[in-house]
């Protein structure tokens, strides 16, 4: 049974981009290697600020990637993932339905926030 | 006294689904320190509160938004 699915990944800013390409070359290679699964969107975000520091690192090269597997070779991918020192942090979700980016950005309710620290 | 009930913005703004990866949109539900607002708070239906809720944590463990703003250290 093939699935959906999105993965974010955050590598190590210091790695240049042939060497982020080969390395996703590689994973992707293992979702589609019975030639079930099917790898269809790489958007490489680039270098970005992280939030907070992350194994010590500010920055992160962000790579977000759709594509559809087999549910079996995800244990082996995410292993895969996990071992890869340049990998900082990724994400794996099951992709729903197509997320609509606000037309107007919607403006919270009036800020009335009582904030207890 | 009744108050006027309030709509909800994201069903406002024509989108169905909120998206973790937009962070931009997230913050807007956010407290300055970074938690979530209330539904009381951000006005937002159900349905878009738990999404919301539910984006805002992805979000925070990719870095896209920090689990507490202004924390250093």
């Amino acid at each position: 049974m093939t699935r959906r699915y999105e993965t974010v990944y955050i590598f190590d800013s210091a790695l240049e981009e042939p060497a982020v390409t080969e390395k996703l070359t590689k994973f992707h290679a293992l979702l589609t290697r019975d030639g079930k699964g099917a790898v269809s969107d790489v958007n490489h975000w680039g270098k970005r600020t992280l939030a907070y520091t992350l194994k010590k690192k500010d920055t992160g090269y962000y790579v977000v990637a759709k594509f559809e597997a087999e549910r079996e070779v995800l244990p082996e991918y995410e292993r895969l993932v996990k071992l890869d020192e340049g990998v900082l942090r990724y994400l794996v979700v099951q992709a729903g339905e197509e997320p609509t980016r606000p037309a107007a950005a919607p403006v919270a309710a009036e800020i009335e926030v009582e904030e207890e620290e | 006294m009744k108050r006027p009930a309030k709509t909800c913005p994201v069903c406002e703004s024509g989108a169905r689904v909120l998206d973790y990866k937009d962070e931009r949109t997230l913050s807007r539900f956010l407290t300055d320190r970074g938690k979530i607002l209330p539904s009381r708070l951000s006005g937002m239906c159900a349905r878009h509160q738990r999404q919301a809720a539910t984006a805002v944590k992805r979000a925070r463990q990719l870095a896209l938004l920090p689990y507490i703003k202004g924390y250093v250290g």
